[in-house]
């Protein structure tokens, strides 16, 4: 990058913001475009927005002299992705007048809607609002939505960890008023001091900041994918406190070497919530201090925490609490896979967890998703609960009202399909891609089916069907399905070419490694044949198939 | 008058110079001339850039490229330069040849590709197989160091249009993702050398210049033109099939608010029919005012077979000795439901019919921007008989012309329907196929560098469907062409809105505009638009001006008198 030392063009973005107000308003009322205005773009991310646009008509629609087909998506902010029933169906009916109707379950437990074109982004955010949902802060340079491992059977303790997602959530919260000012119609305000944030200043985090929570031995959220994961620590049926691992981040650009996935490093323990909360949020003041404002590549704690070394950035924490982190505490990690099915938690309350292919909750020919989960949202008898690896749990349904849950899961074949889904397809998991993500080189959630389709097949003819393979999809190297933390990673370089990344760890304990560069479907098929024939072959015990890859050393050289 | 030797020269001169150099020397002298008669001290201060016309392309994926390569053409414009800013995916590749001044602005990405968006012109320029000799240009790529094939593209770019004959202004600039600096650093360098002073002569030039003869024909000329392209503007899911059609004639000659005429041709299916029905013989030659036609290419170009007047259908009813009750009919029909005896009487009654009658299009072009081309926008007519629905003869016709076909047309001028002087302000109602006489204003003060302002009236159904021409109606805007846009779309929310009602909107701004001396233009259908639109105006004028009704018709009336409140309705 040219001038090292010179601020990204965001950083005045932000600092000329006026608390990320911008020239929304403005931009709102520009007629002769579906557009907002350059330096809006980038503001309304705080208020968990992108403007995108269908990139499948670009080319037809410039030769009709028409601009590109400008939409908005919109993220929600769910702290461990937890949903009431009448919430859902709010979020179902807004999908219905206003986006494409598709409600997208994320990778980090909440949901998008897509396709809302400028005029419709007001309307959207105030009928969330009466609904109490926002989402403020869940994309841009802030903390965003914090992620819980989903699954309650995991431990009796689960709604207490789960209760530090929603108070980390709140702490870091920006202090400005501007969303409410904006979508809201409320008041302008006059005194400014209201919004003064001493966490983020004016000019908020040098770059997105993500926190995660595990509960071992289950890591669905990926913790160490984290700027910060927090590991709970139970004993003896007691949650002791929590592990952190900081630095964690996977996005890459092609070609550039100074780029690169990292997972977590662990650097202590800390027991009581006093301690816990503001060690999480010296964290953040110090990489908001140190973090690099000039190339946003380079930008996220990982780099932060490369450049200071590991221990001095543990150090200028512990000087700003006051405290120092005590040794981590050991702890096992076994799978991320999400436990389908019907699974009852230590109070006796039932949780059915369903296949969502992609987190794509729509009707189709093949099933009424959509309409089912509407249904069951009706009887009032459950909450909803989103999983990381794109999936839902129907939560706490009381013993009484299983059958009737159940006899709608039956009657729209939601059971059916979940239990129909082969192993590989239940660990696997697309970003979004094309059409809307203009990041995008390759498609992602639109082709994974079909893809997996035909690599069934193959796990078949090696009779692997029931390994627990996890593979993921991303059309690009920012990693939004964490492709490098995958047993099989595809990362896609062109149309319809992909990286294959192999010799990540079932638990999502150890990355990855590039083993072949842009493949085309074929080639794909048959290196993956080749591999499950030696997995087959000399793989010792039971052995998971990316331990395999890993102890064979299959990956080029980088 | 000139000596022997003097003349030699001139003469060589002449001979070997090519018809746009021989207008600029003609206007150059003209103002040479000017100049020295009143020996006018513009000359010396200010003055005219050596270049005053330029072409400003951008392949662009996230929008950095076309944001420069906007704001270099306003700055331009302060130089005095005309600097074009379009697309590449706009770009009409067969201009590229005529290009005398061409700046490129175009970016990487994916692995060293051009953005998606400039792909074609990108392939266009790297097949051999023609030579871009006027061309001189330079190329801006933009990049990111960070990727391995930094700024491919433009490398590319600028050595391929140096191997197809091209001449650097200035060499390739490359910049980085903070490309503001460099960018604006190359720009400024090609302007030094495009604006070296000549002295001030009377701009209006090319027009001025009589070109071929055809321009002293008077009244209506006709000319057979070539389809060059042909493009339905409005996207998927809209309701409507409106077609802008660019139809290339050497030395066609028009002026911004002037039509064409256009006759239609018969459907051959229905013309088949015919024939079958009536047993006719195709090839028979037969005789109408003084032309001879065979009876195939009669009825298919001669005369109209559709929607018959009452008249006619009696006139038939007459010649066949049958009583055909009083209505308006298809030939077809009536030959179906009420034979013709024989050839003869067929023939008869074929004669006796009327010629197709031409169709009128508003020009959607401008002399100064489409030199050689005219162009049209036709909003595919339908109606309803007994429940089927029929599209309307021309619009069909044309909705199925194909590209390089010729096509007649004559052009229909209009006296009163003008640009006022550049100075002037303007504001144009053109909602729907009316946005044609003021893409074809705003093309030609866009040309020309008019100084007046420009206030557009649009509207139509769906803005996501049907914003005719929002592409070059933005770039307007972006660059200053366009001093307001007030955009209405009846049917993207509940309420019907209506540019009438922007109108109302920025009533007293209108009126100001009025008041200062402005020029309000309305073109597109007569009824209601342009009748709700005339209604509005009075209001606005009574309601500003605390007028009475009275005194607002009078206002209007003088504007009109005037020539300051002028329609193109049908
Ligand atoms: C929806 C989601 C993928 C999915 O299919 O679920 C997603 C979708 C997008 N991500 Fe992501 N990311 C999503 C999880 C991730 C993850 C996984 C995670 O956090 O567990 C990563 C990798 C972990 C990390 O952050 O390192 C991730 C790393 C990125 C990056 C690279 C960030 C970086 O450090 O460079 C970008 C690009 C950027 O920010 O410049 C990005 C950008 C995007 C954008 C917003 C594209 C853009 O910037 O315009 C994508 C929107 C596509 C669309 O049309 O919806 N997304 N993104 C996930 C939403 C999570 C959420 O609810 O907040
Ligand atoms: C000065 C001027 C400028 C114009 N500029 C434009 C322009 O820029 N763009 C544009 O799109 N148009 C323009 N028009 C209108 C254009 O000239 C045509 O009138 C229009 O395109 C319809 O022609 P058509 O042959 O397609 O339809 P026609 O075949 O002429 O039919 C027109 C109407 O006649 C009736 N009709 C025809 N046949 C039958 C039948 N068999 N039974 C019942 N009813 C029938 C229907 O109501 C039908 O809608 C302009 C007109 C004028 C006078
Ligand atoms: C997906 C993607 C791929 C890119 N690839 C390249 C590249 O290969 N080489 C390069 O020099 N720049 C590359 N860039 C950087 C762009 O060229 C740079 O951002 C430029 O300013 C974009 O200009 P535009 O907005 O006009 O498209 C890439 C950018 C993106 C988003
Ligand atoms: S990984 Fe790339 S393509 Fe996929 S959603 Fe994220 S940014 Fe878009």
């Amino acid at each position: 990058m040219s001038e090292k030392n010179k601020l990204s063009a965001i950083e005045k973005i932000k600092l000329e913001s006026d608390a990320l107000r911008g020239t929304i308003q403005q931009s709102l009322q520009d007629e002769i475009t579906g557009a907002i205005r350059e330096g809006d773009q980038a503001v309304i991310k705080f208020h968990g927005m992108y403007q995108q646009d269908d990139r499948d008509r670009r080319e037809e629609r410039a030769a009709k002299k028409l601009d590109r087909l400008y939409s908005y998506m919109i993220r929600l902010r769910l702290p461990g992705g937890f949903l009431t029933a009448d919430k859902w169906i709010a979020a179902n009916n807004i999908a219905g007048e206003n986006s494409t109707g598709v409600i997208k379950i994320t990778t980090r437990q909440t949901i998008q809607l897509h396709g809302l074109i400028k005029a419709k982004i007001k309307p959207t955010i105030q009928a969330f609002n009466e609904a109490h949902l926002d989402s403020i802060a869940t994309c841009g340079d802030i903390n965003r939505n914090v992620s819980c491992s989903s699954n309650p059977k995991e431990s009796p303790l689960h709604d207490k960890v789960f209760a530090y997602a929603d108070k980390i959530s709140t702490l870091l919260m920006p202090k400005t008023k501007a969303y409410y000012e904006i979508w809201l119609d409320e008041e302008m305000l006059i005194d400014k001091k209201v919004e003064e944030d001493p966490l983020y200043q004016d000019r908020y985090m040098p770059r997105k900041f993500k926190i995660g929570i595990a509960i071992p031995p289950n890591n669905d959220v990926d913790v160490f994918t984290n700027d910060i994961g927090l590991v709970a620590i139970i004993e003896d049926n007691e949650l002791k406190g929590f592990n952190f691992a900081i630095g964690g981040g996977l996005s890459t650009t092609h070609g550039n070497t100074e780029t690169y996935a990292r997972l977590g490093t662990t650097i202590g323990f800390l027991d009581t919530e006093e301690k816990i909360l503001k060690a999480v949020y010296e964290i953040l003041t110090v990489q908001r201090d140190y973090g690099n404002r000039s190339d946003r590549k380079l930008a996220r704690l990982k780099y932060t925490l490369d450049r200071m070394g590991v221990d001095e950035y543990r150090k200028e924490v512990e000087k700003r609490t006051g405290f120092e982190f005590e040794p981590a505490r050991p702890f096992k990690i076994t799978s991320r896979a999400d436990r389908y099915g019907w699974e009852q938690n230590e109070k006796g309350n039932w949780y059915y967890t369903l296949f969502i292919e992609n987190g794509r909750v729509l009707d189709d020919e093949k099933l009424a998703l959509k309409t089912a989960l509407l249904e069951v949202a009706k009887t009032g008898k459950t909450n909803f609960l989103f999983t990381s690896n794109q999936n839902m749990i129907i939560s706490d349904v009381a013993p009484e009202d299983k059958d009737l849950i159940n006899q709608l899961l039956e009657q729209f074949k939601i059971i059916e399909h979940t239990e129909a889904a082969s192993s590989i397809r239940k660990n696997s998991i697309a970003c979004v891609a094309l059409p809307t993500c203009p990041l995008a080189l390759a498609e992602a959630q639109r082709y994974m089916p079909l893809l997996l389709s035909k690599v069934e097949p193959l796990l078949q003819k090696y009779e692997l069907e029931n390994e627990q393979i996890v593979m993921r999809m991303t059309g690009c190297p920012n990693g939004c399905a964490r492709p490098y933390a995958a047993e099989i990673g595809l990362v896609g370089t062109a149309t319809g070419r992909y990286n294959l990344h192999l010799g990540g760890d079932n638990g999502g304990e150890r990355l990855n490694r590039l083993f072949k560069e842009s493949l085309d479907e074929a080639q794909i098929l048959s290196e993956l044949d080749q591999l499950f024939a030696s997995f087959k072959e000399e793989r010792i015990s039971t052995e998971s198939f990316g331990d395999y890859t890993w102890r064979k050393q299959l990956a080029v050289a980088q | 008058m000139l000596g022997e030797s003097k003349f030699k020269i001139f003469l060589d001169l002449i001979n070997n110079s090519a018809k746009e150099e021989l207008i600029w020397m003609n206007g150059y002298l003209n103002g040479v001339v000017q100049a020295q008669s009143k020996q006018s001290p513009a000359a010396e201060t200010d003055g005219e850039p050596l270049v005053n016309k330029i072409t400003i392309v951008y392949g662009t994926e996230t929008g950095n490229s076309k944001r420069l390569a906007t704001d270099f053409a306003t700055k331009a414009k302060h130089k005095h330069i005309h600097a074009k800013v379009i697309g590449m995916d706009q770009y009409r590749l067969t201009d590229l040849p005529k290009e005398e001044y061409l700046l490129a602005v175009i970016s990487t990405h994916g692995e060293g590709e051009p953005p998606i968006a400039a792909k074609k012109f990108y392939d266009h320029i790297h097949q051999n197989g023609f030579k871009l000799e006027k061309l001189k240009y330079s190329v801006l790529a933009l990049g990111d160091t960070s990727y391995p094939l930094y700024c491919k593209t433009g490398e590319e770019v600028d050595e391929q249009l140096n191997k197809l004959g091209g001449i650097r202004i200035a060499p390739l600039q490359k910049c980085d993702v903070e490309y503001d600096d460099d960018a604006n650093g190359w720009f400024n360098g090609v302007l030094e050398k495009l604006s070296n002073k000549k002295p001030v002569v009377t701009i209006e030039v090319a027009p001025s210049i009589p070109i071929p003869a055809v321009a002293k024909k008077v009244g209506k000329q006709s000319y057979t033109g070539s389809v060059l392209s042909k493009i339905n503007l409005n996207d998927y899911g809209s309701n409507k099939e409106t077609w802008h059609i660019e139809i290339a004639a050497e030395g066609v000659v028009y002026q911004c608010g002037d039509s064409i005429g256009i006759v239609p041709e018969n459907p051959t299916g229905v013309v088949e029919e015919i024939i079958a029905v009536t047993g006719a013989d195709r090839d028979r030659i037969v005789k109408f005012k003084n032309e001879e036609f065979t009876i195939y290419d009669f009825l298919k170009y001669k005369i109209n077979i559709i929607h018959l007047t009452e008249r006619l259908v009696k006139q038939y009813g007459e010649i066949t000795r049958q009583d055909i009750p009083a209505t308006r009919m298809n030939l077809l029909d009536l030959l179906k439901i009420y034979p013709v005896k024989d050839a003869v009487e067929f023939e008869e009654v074929i004669l006796k019919m009327n010629a197709i009658s031409p169709r009128l299009y508003t020009i959607a072009s401008s002399p100064a921007a489409h030199d050689g081309e005219i162009h049209i926008v036709a909003v595919k007519d339908s109606y309803i008989v007994n429940g089927q629905t029929q599209f309307g003869l021309c619009t069909d016709y044309l909705s199925r012309l194909n590209n390089e076909c010729s096509q007649k047309f004559f052009v229909q001028p209009n006296k009163r329907f003008k640009l006022p002087a550049a100075d002037k302000d303007i504001i144009m109602v053109g909602p729907g196929t009316g946005i044609a006489a003021f893409r074809s204003f705003l093309a030609e003060r866009d040309a020309t560098g008019a100084s007046g302002r420009n206030w557009l009236f649009f509207g139509d159904q769906h803005f996501a469907t049907d914003f005719l021409y929002q592409t070059e109606i933005q770039n307007w805007y972006e660059t200053g062409v366009l001093t307001k846009v007030n955009l209405a779309f009846s049917r993207d929310q509940k309420e019907k809105i209506y540019v009438q009602h922007k109108m109302l909107k920025h009533a007293p701004e209108l009126y100001d505009w009025l008041e200062k001396g402005g020029y309000f233009f309305v073109c597109g259908k007569k009824d209601p638009m342009s009748v709700d639109v005339e209604n509005t105006l009075l209001r606005i004028i009574e309601q500003q001006g605390n007028k009475t009704s009275e005194e607002a018709k009078k206002y209007l009336e003088h504007l009109e008198d005037e020539g300051r409140y002028e329609k193109d309705v049908y």
